[in-house]
């Protein structure tokens, strides 16, 4: 099948199945982002268990494959009678994973201020959770901008773990894998999603390098 | 007549005491049996040669360091371990140190009003007036809109002094202020000090600013090996050192 013909008999399904992807792409990194910021304030503060239960977090969510948290999501969690849909599990899986990322990438940030600043910030009275929200993470999200996009578009690429399982509507990955099995769409079928892919990862690049540019702090 | 009571005994709780403070860094005592007070309005200038512990000292005051034994006071008022009444505690407690510590992601009029409106919960209009003011006390008030990183050594060191003045503090402890500046920018930070013993704040200043301890001290006090040598008036300790460790220093520090 040529590409004119997959565009005219699968057009609208691309279009579709890029809007999901988007989505995907866009929770999972809301709540990464979230439980990357959460997981990270946990491994700086001083309650040595939320310490430990912040770095086994990591160590799972930092090591394990996408696919085999998805299967474990999928067919493992009916067994403790929790029923989630297609959709949810592909959600937490592509959040799971990133978040671990996301606190690597933040604690990279924090080393990057200097202990001063923080007894600077003691020595004016201010509380733990002070310190953290006005000194640690500001500086810590400005110095990350970067790999912080790295890491949205590779939870974009995480999302095709959705091929995996028969989610409706299908992202990108899920797309292709339908077409394939159900005409002969070949390597092209394959060629316009990851296309898609690569607009969206280059568009999300260049906006990262923009706010990087505006808020990169000067030392 | 009570009330003249009371003042005279405000008058005599030292703002800053220290009584019986040891302190180890693993096998290493670098506090020993420290007794220390800083009344109202003073200038305590600490000096010694390093690794005497004087800058450990100092951070002790307001908890950046912990102690082994003894206590510390802060108008009579035990500093705690932690928590709130320790925050509170190290808000009256100004500190300048070796390094600026500015916040590098704040401009510098943020800097200055970030603990008055987190800490003394002042609204930010009342904050920027009056670290407008402290700013051009200290002669920095033209970079109040620039970065940390955009000023030199002096121009931040003068801001760390605005920004420990905004929290209205009983004293101001000083780690070596002028140590990691370029010698040209030295004058400019101790004048500011200068202007500020001389209107009364209280002041424990680690230095190795030898005519500025000559000047402006009420009291110097020499450290040598995690004690307290000697303590003296400073025409008495630079003219008349009664330690041979005193005498040994002043020498060395002399000799070129």
């Amino acid at each position: 099948m040529g590409i004119k013909e997959l565009l005219s008999q699968y057009g609208d399904q691309y279009i579709q199945a890029l809007f999901t992807t988007w989505k995907l792409t866009a929770f999972s990194f809301a709540i990464a982002f979230v439980i990357g910021v959460a997981v990270t304030v946990m491994r700086i503060s001083p309650v040595q268990p939320l310490r430990v239960f912040a770095e086994i977090y990591i160590q799972i969510f930092r090591n394990i494959p996408g696919a085999s948290l998805l299967m474990l999501l999928v067919y493992a969690l009916p067994y403790l009678d929790v029923l989630l849909s297609y959709f949810v599990c592909v959600l937490i899986a592509a959040s799971l994973i990133p978040s671990a990322f996301c606190s690597e990438y933040l604690m990279a940030g924090i080393n990057t201020i200097g202990t001063g600043q923080i007894e600077a910030a003691r020595s004016l009275g201010l509380s733990f959770m002070q310190i953290i929200r006005r000194v640690v993470i500001p500086q810590a999200l400005r110095s990350s901008v970067l790999p912080l996009t790295n890491l949205l578009v590779s939870t974009m690429l995480t999302t095709a773990l959705a091929s995996q399982v028969p989610m409706n509507p299908r992202d990108l990955t899920g797309l292709v894998a339908h077409i394939n099995t159900h005409a002969v769409g070949g390597v092209t079928a394959f060629l316009i999603s990851a296309l898609l892919y690569c607009a969206t990862a280059v568009v999300i690049g260049q906006v990262g390098n923009m706010i990087d540019r505006k808020v990169r702090i000067l030392r | 007549m009570s009330d003249t009571m009371h003042e005279t005994m405000n008058d005599r709780t030292p703002v800053i005491e220290l009584k019986h403070v040891d302190k180890h860094f693993g096998s290493l005592h670098v506090l020993k049996d420290i007794n220390l007070s800083v009344q109202k309005g003073e200038v305590v200038v600490i000096i010694g040669p390093s690794g005497s512990g004087k800058s450990t000292l100092c951070r002790t005051i307001n908890r950046l360091e912990t102690i082994d034994s003894g206590e510390i006071l802060i108008e009579g008022t035990k500093m705690p371990q932690e928590g709130k009444e320790l925050a509170r505690l190290r808000a009256q407690i100004g500190m300048v140190f070796q390094s600026f510590n500015l916040f590098a992601h704040k401009t510098i009029i943020d800097n200055v009003i970030l603990g008055p409106m987190d800490v003394l919960k002042k609204s930010k209009k009342e904050a920027k007036e009056e670290a407008m003011q402290l700013l051009s006390r200290v002669g920095v008030d033209s970079q109040a809109n620039k970065v940390p990183a955009q000023l030199s050594g002096g121009q931040q060191q003068r801001v760390a002094i605005a920004r420990a003045l905004a929290m209205h503090p009983k004293a101001i402890l000083f780690d070596e202020p002028t140590s990691a500046l370029d010698p040209e920018m030295i004058g400019e930070v101790l004048d500011v000090m200068t202007k500020l013993a001389r209107e009364g704040m209280t002041m424990l200043v680690v230095t190795h600013e030898m005519n500025f301890a000559r000047r402006v001290a009420s009291r110097v006090i020499f450290m040598d090996g995690g004690s307290i040598v000697e303590e003296n008036t400073p025409e008495e300790f630079f003219n008349h050192p009664k330690s041979q460790r005193a005498q040994d220093f002043l020498n060395s520090i002399q000799a070129h």
